[in-house]
């Protein structure tokens, strides 16, 4: 239903004028005009479209499932389509690994695919050559390496089709090998699996099924092996139980400050040469509890208080087969001890699968480095990368450099000059995945289809039609995938019996489920347990423990030149643009160090200098720095924002301090020297806590309770009321149709910023660049809050983290909308805060009155002078001018079709039919989005529910979002 | 000094000093006008004209740039430009206190000053009106979307009437127009005399013109009078309406250390207060450097000295109030927010401001300082400094550290941000300097008056 004030206008239109008397009036002032002066319309040509392609009507958007290629996880996506344009991407609902999310590294994946620095051409020898040109000279390269020692070169590739290209390739070149490395590599949980169960497999995590987690330094939220299946299974133990209230119980061990290490309900900060003996801590205690015999494991000692291992170890040992341990740790004695505690709690099977093992990390870190040896050695007569950067993101990168110059011939395949690239003589422009077929098998039964959403835009060829080529078969990657398909997919499956039929359905829903073999393995071999060894030793005195890790946002980096990503903070950092050496604030002071200083960090032979952080809940003698940023040219995105078209005056643009840290990947202790040059980050959160300094005073924003409390709460009855203002001078709105309210769940919300991208990529948001974050000008409509206990002049030294998604609260009494004078800002007959940004003069007075900040000012001209990245915009969101004020509308775009929908259908609107861009993104689907006046909607439920309360509500300003208070399963 | 008595002669000194003659008035005050100027006023235009050419250069970059050229940022979203704002309009309250509100409690001293203080107002209300324009992010959509008009050709849409900014539009322009009116119709009579004094015709064509045919009849000035009292009269609501209004804009908002009900007296007694400052700076210079020492006497700057004094004590009075409420509130956010001027990072601001406003003030308490125009000069240079960063205060300290902690920032103004304060201080001074010279300083005719009433025994007091 339209709002009540467009009938009206309706209405009012339809009585005074008929549509041939407009026309008539049109007519006739049309024709004086034109004879009245020489004024033409500018030239263009509208050619209909001869044959119409089937189901595709202009201004309409159609959507396509496809697979995410932000990394090897491979989870379901959905592309919106738009005048043939991908212009979002969207979690794939019914997908059984990912559920319906998608992280923000995947959905900034779009943007990759307009990034205007993107090969246009194959080049041989730095020159644009002709594909037919390429072919025949690598081919003829080929030939005459024939019998020489060639290498190829990949990351791990859950693709089966891909997969067998390159075994066509390898067929056909028969002194070709195959090496597979990782840049965030999970050798080591392999190489365990290898010794203990006698497969190297990695597992496929459940942890769903888990009442109880243990993670040492594995940030599964975040960035570990697949974050986005990981978050929506874990935010399932995370909602206490109605009755007598349970909740699941995550204990996290880490030695920096994590994303997951920030949801736990209990973490404990540890240095990375203590994990062994943490971890040893447990095992031994379990054992004892257990009465199974204690694995050897040496000498331990570690600063975890043996109260929290005490607490892991008893509590694993109450949930046999129904926990689970996990570690991100390279070091193989430490995966050895998680296979044995997992193997002695009976979780194999349970909480972690290695019969249908995860197919998305297979590399191995010891014949990579092998393969280093060899180039550098010059045994290797030709390389070829495919879709890899090892000179970057390995940390032998620097020699395969060097070892690449006199390699008689190397090749990439990659979508840009990169540093691998740059040092190659062939190379081959690689699609984008949106612009490429595929398919992707993440956990075997699971495969899913990559299908092409544009045609490329430049004179670029997916790696597995070059690859096909190379081999001789000049075959389309629709026709490799389909065939493959046809023979390997299909007769697995027992859904269809056409394959036509097959095919069709698997491209409509976007994946296939096929029954796959279970893969035996053997049972836990406890000879694996001999010679277990802490290989991380303490460091000297006056050094610092070296940890490095990927970060939420950049990841292992190959996606640092996309700006939503450059630019959006880190959920706990809250630094946006650079990478950082973070200190615990004892060290820093220790040091002299504070936020900014630049510092020298080394060990021994290299070193690199970027700014300093200080982070509550990092462990004493430990520092720790990013991966994925320090790549050549990425410094031009943040130079090129804000543009300008012309400036009067010099705006300030910041450089980036940023450096590669994947050389110091093994790195165990560094040196760290202050530096004097001060350079501060681009902070978009100032202030870390909910007290005050002064007065010590928390504000609420974010409630927190722990179980036993809630399930007092949950007796007494709903927490949220209405009473905390009075009818006020104004008459209420009313709500005749609908009224839209937002739920927030901070037990599912992990603060992982999907939800922020997804809104980035909706709304038409623009990226301001360093500078001007620095500056707190960012433009997020959507932010996640990150709250540590305490406050700044009494800062614990471990606090605990609260995340908190906020948007504009929608409320009924909104203090933005009496104070603009020029009424831009108003509300409607459905609860939501419009802004009109043809009326808004830019006075700013709302921005002040809004007691949440989630107003956003277009300073500058934010409109990019960039072709390509321009077919990123959504054509159903204003792009604004400066001098307006925007923010969140609920995504009114997509209300509005979903209405136009109804109406068309003569309905109503379903509940969760309108799902705005962050509630669809959400992976763990924390954000839930619908119609309050509809009591049997999800939102009317939570809004009553008795963990629900409402942000500043003692205000008076009657919001329209419910969170839910934040339960913590720990003791009161 | 409200009612008079025979013996007053003697026990008040005269308004005007040295024994003048109505002949000596007229060449005097028209001695700036006709005169080549000294190098000392040339040094002081070329100062402000300076600084005013450097406000324009700023406010085009503002303005082909956009509004990020300010320091302002996602939670700071006003910053110089309402400070300056609220302090310019504050400015004028003086102006239009001296001469409509002193006119209507027939204080005679007055005469000497309202002439300039007037000229103070106006301009000092261009200044201020300046601000918001320039402030707003769309300056072209601005002035034609705040202006209403019929017919209304953007739909069902009209202006917004529930906001503050609104009513400063309106509260803004009237009293521009009204300080105007007033100003101009004071300066009928004194054109009058200016042309029969010039020397050159077309000086004379032009201020024949300017009088408006003033003929110096009785008639002409019973009308004249009448006009004068009227326009007061209109005039003396809107030194209490207008900051009232302009106080509105930070009252009727949400923002702890803004939503107060103390603003409205509490902005228009800082407003008297500032403007009695400004007079008192301006004053001071003009009779040392215009030779205007006889017509604005010791007793004159005495009297307002007694004035800003007094509203001295109303603001610092007003200051404990609103942190004694603050604390009695009991409210988070308002506590806070005054532990936070206090201790906060802008601390310096705050401390320098309550120095300035309430501490440097209470040296007006001996008369001696009150008649020493070099110290008072200073004094009032202090209060114009507390003034301004009062507002600053309350803009910038309210907002950057508001409800929620994880917007809390810093506002640092940028060198466009100080382009403007300072354009603004260019463009007082260079039309103060350009009025000093192109027109009567000092009412002749009122002057004229009070003489007449002195050397008539001050029979004619009210």
């Amino acid at each position: 239903m339209p709002p009540l004030k467009e009938k009206k206008i309706e209405t009012a239109l339809k009585t005074g004028l008929t549509r041939s008397d407009f026309l008539k009036t049109m007519g006739v002032g049309l024709a004086a005009m034109g004879g009245a002066c020489d004024w033409r319309w500018p030239h263009a040509k509208a050619v209909p479209e001869i044959d119409r392609p089937e189901g595709v009507t202009p201004g309409v958007a159609r959507w396509q499932a496809s697979t995410c290629g932000g990394c090897s996880a491979s989870c379901g996506a959905l592309v919106k389509i738009r005048d043939g344009r991908p212009i979002k991407m969207e979690g794939l609902k019914k997908h059984p690994l990912s559920q319906g999310g998608l992280c923000a590294r995947g959905q900034a994946t779009l943007l990759d695919l307009y990034d205007s620095g993107r090969l246009r051409d194959p080049l041989v020898n730095a020159k644009k050559v002709t594909w037919a040109d390429w072919d025949t000279m690598a081919v003829a390269k080929l030939k005459a390496l024939h019998g020489k020692p060639v290498r190829l070169v990949t990351q791990t590739l859950p693709n089966p089709s891909l997969n067998a290209a390159i075994a066509e390739f390898l067929s056909a070149y028969p002194s070709v090998k195959h090496v597979i490395y990782d840049p965030i590599s999970s050798s080591s949980i392999l190489d365990a699996h290898q010794k203990t169960h006698g497969k190297r497999v990695l597992p496929h995590y459940q942890f769903a099924n888990a009442k109880v987690i243990v993670a040492f330094d594995a940030d599964f939220l975040g960035t570990w092996i697949s974050p986005v299946e990981f978050a929506a299974d874990w935010a399932k133990g995370r909602v206490p139980t109605s009755g007598s209230p349970k909740m699941s119980r995550h204990i996290h061990f880490e030695s920096r400050v994590s994303l997951t290490g920030s949801n736990a309900d209990l973490r404990v900060p540890i240095k990375p040469s203590e994990e062994y003996s943490t971890i040893s801590s447990v095992a031994i205690r379990l054992a004892k509890i257990l009465g199974v015999p204690v694995p050897h494991v040496g000498e331990v000692s570690t600063s975890a208080s043996s109260e929290s291992l005490d607490q892991a170890a008893q509590i694993l040992a109450q949930h046999k087969k129904e926990s689970l341990v996990v570690s991100g740790s390279s070091d193989l004695s430490v995966q050895i001890l998680v296979n044995w505690m997992n193997s002695v709690l009976g979780n194999y099977g349970n909480t972690l699968d290695i019969q249908k093992p995860s197919q998305v990390r297979a590399g191995n870190d010891a014949a990579m480095e092998e393969f280093v040896k060899e180039m550098a050695s010059g045994k290797i007569a030709g390389v070829i990368f495919v879709e890899a950067n090892p000179v970057y993101d390995h940390p032998l990168g620097e020699k395969l450099a060097k070892a690449l110059a006199k390699t008689e011939w190397t090749v990439s395949l990659s979508n840009r000059l990169d540093e691998t690239s740059s040092h190659v003589s062939f190379v081959a422009a690689d699609s984008h995945l949106l612009e490429s077929w595929g398919d992707a098998e993440p956990v075997p039964g699971v495969i899913t289809v990559v299908q092409p959403a544009i045609r490329p835009l430049f004179n670029s060829r997916p790696a597995m039609e070059t690859l096909l080529s190379l081999a001789g078969k000049t075959q389309s990657a629709y026709d490799f995938v389909r065939s493959y398909w046809k023979t390997h997919v299909f007769p697995k499956q027992k859904s269809s019996h056409n394959f036509d039929h097959f095919w069709d359905t698997s491209l409509e829903s976007g994946f296939a489920v096929y029954q796959a073999p279970a893969l035996s393995h053997s049972s836990f071999s406890s000879v694996s347990l001999l010679g277990l060894k802490n290989s991380r030793p303490q460091t000297k005195n006056g050094e610092f423990e070296f940890v490095s890790y990927a970060p939420v946002n950049l990841y292992d980096g190959h996606q640092a030149f996309n700006p939503w990503l450059e630019e959006l903070p880190d959920p706990v950092t809250r630094v946006s643009w650079e990478n950082y050496v973070q200190f615990s604030p004892a060290d820093a002071k220790r040091l002299g160090i504070t936020e900014g200083r630049m510092v020298r960090v080394s060990d021994g032979k290299k070193s690199f200098e970027i700014p300093a952080q200080v982070q509550l809940g990092m462990p004493e003698g430990v520092v720790a720095a990013a991966l994925g940023y320090g790549r050549i040219t990425a410094d031009d995105i943040a130079a090129n924002y804000p543009i300008t078209k012309i400036k009067f005056f010099p705006i300030e643009i910041a450089k980036l301090y940023t450096a590669n840290v994947y050389p110091f990947l093994n790195s165990n202790s560094v040196s760290v020297a202050a530096g004097s040059e001060m350079h501060p980050l681009a902070k978009i959160q100032r202030y870390d806590f909910q007290k005050d300094p002064y007065l010590q005073e928390s504000r609420h924003v974010v409630r927190e309770e722990t179980l036993e409390e809630y399930a007092k709460n949950a007796a007494g009855g709903g927490s949220s009321s209405d009473s905390s203002s009075g009818d006020g001078l104004w008459s209420k709105h009313d709500y005749p149709g609908h009224k839209w309210t937002m739920s927030v769940d901070l037990n599912r919300c992990s603060g992982c910023a999907a939800c922020v991208i997804a809104c980035q990529a909706e709304n038409n948001i623009p990226t301001v660049g360093k500078s001007e974050v620095r500056k707190s000008r960012d433009m997020y409509w959507l932010r996640i809050d990150r709250y540590y206990s305490g406050s700044e002049t009494n800062a614990p030294a471990n606090p605990t983290v609260a995340f908190q998604p906020m948007t504009c609260q929608q409320c009924d009494n909104a203090p933005c909308e009496t104070v603009c004078p020029v009424a831009a800002t108003t509300h409607s007959s459905e609860g939501i805060n419009m802004q009109t940004y043809n009326r808004c003069v830019g006075t700013r007075y709302c921005e002040n009155n809004c007691p949440y900040k989630v107003r956003r000012f277009n300073w500058f001209d934010y409109e990019r002078d960039n072709a390509v990245q321009d077919l990123v915009l959504n054509p159903d969101v204003t792009v604004r001018q400066r001098g307006v004020m925007e923010k969140c509308n609920f995504c009114y775009q997509r209300i509005r079709d979903a209405e136009i929908t109804a109406q068309i259908e003569n309905r109503k609107i379903h509940d969760g039919e309108v799902q705005t861009a962050c509630v669809q993104s959400c992976p763990t689907q924390a954000l839930s989005f619908g119609d309050i006046n509809d009591s049997n909607s999800q939102v009317a439920a939570k809004a009553v529910s008795s963990r629900a309360y409402r942000a500043l509500e003692e205000l008076g300003v009657k919001p329209s979002i419910y969170y839910q208070t934040k339960v913590r399963n720990v003791k009161s | 000094m409200t009612s008079a008595t025979a013996t007053s002669e003697i026990l008040r000194p005269p308004l005007v000093e040295g024994g003048k003659t109505y002949g000596q008035i007229t060449d005097d005050i028209c001695a700036p006008m006709e005169k080549r100027p000294p190098l000392g006023w040339f040094l002081a235009f070329s100062v402000s004209g300076l600084a005013l050419l450097w406000g324009v250069i700023m406010v085009t970059d503002l303005i082909w740039t956009g509004v990020g050229t300010w320091g302002l940022n996602k939670t700071v979203s006003w910053g110089f430009a309402i400070t300056n704002f609220v302090f310019w309009v504050g400015i004028g309250h003086a102006g239009t206190l001296i001469s409509a509100i002193l006119l209507l409690f027939r204080q005679k001293w007055r005469t000497a000053i309202n002439r300039s203080a007037e000229a103070m107002t106006i301009f000092a209300v261009m200044c201020a009106g300046l601000n918001p324009l320039l402030h707003m992010g769309r300056i072209w959509r601005g002035l034609y979307w705040l202006f209403p008009y019929y017919p209304n050709t953007m739909g069902p849409l009209f202006v917004n009437f529930r906001s503050p900014l609104l009513w400063d539009v309106f509260a803004v322009s009237t009293y521009l127009t009204i300080s105007l009116l007033f100003w101009y119709m004071g300066l009928l009579p004194d054109l009058a005399t200016a042309a029969a004094h010039a020397k050159g015709a077309i000086r004379r064509f032009i201020f024949r013109t300017l009088s408006l045919g003033w003929s110096g009849s009785a008639r002409t000035w019973m009308q004249h009078e009448k006009a004068s009292l009227l326009l007061a009269g209109l005039a003396t609501p809107l030194v209490l309406s207008v900051h009232t209004v302009v106080s509105m804009d930070f009252a009727c908002a949400l923002v702890p250390g803004w939503h107060s009900t103390i603003f409205p007296p509490f902005f228009v007694t800082g407003a008297i207060f500032s403007g009695f400052a400004m007079v008192l700076t301006l004053l001071t210079l003009s009779r040392e450097f215009l030779g205007f020492k006889d017509y604005i006497t010791l007793k004159h700057i005495d009297a307002m000295c007694k004035v800003t004094l007094f509203t001295s004590m109303i603001v610092g009075l007003a200051y404990a109030t609103e942190a004694l409420i603050g604390w009695y509130s009991a409210n988070t956010f308002e506590r806070f927010f005054f532990i936070n001027s206090a201790v906060g990072p802008y601390h310096y601001c705050y401390w320098t401001m309550i120095f300035c406003n309430v501490v440097t003030p209470q040296f007006l308490w001996f008369k001696k300082i009150r008649r020493t125009p070099a110290v008072v000069f200073v004094i009032s240079i202090f209060i114009n400094i507390g003034m301004w960063l009062e507002r600053f205060n309350i803009i910038v300290i309210g907002l950057h550290r508001d409800f929620l902690t994880s917007s809390w920032t810093m506002y640092k103004p940028t060198y466009v941000d100080w382009g403007l304060f300072i354009g603004l201080f260019g463009l007082f001074f260079t039309c103060f300097l350009l009025f000093s010279r192109s027109l009567p300083m000092i009412a002749m005719s009122e002057i004229k008056h009070v003489l007449s009433s002195e050397k008539h025994g001050g029979k004619q007091h009210a």
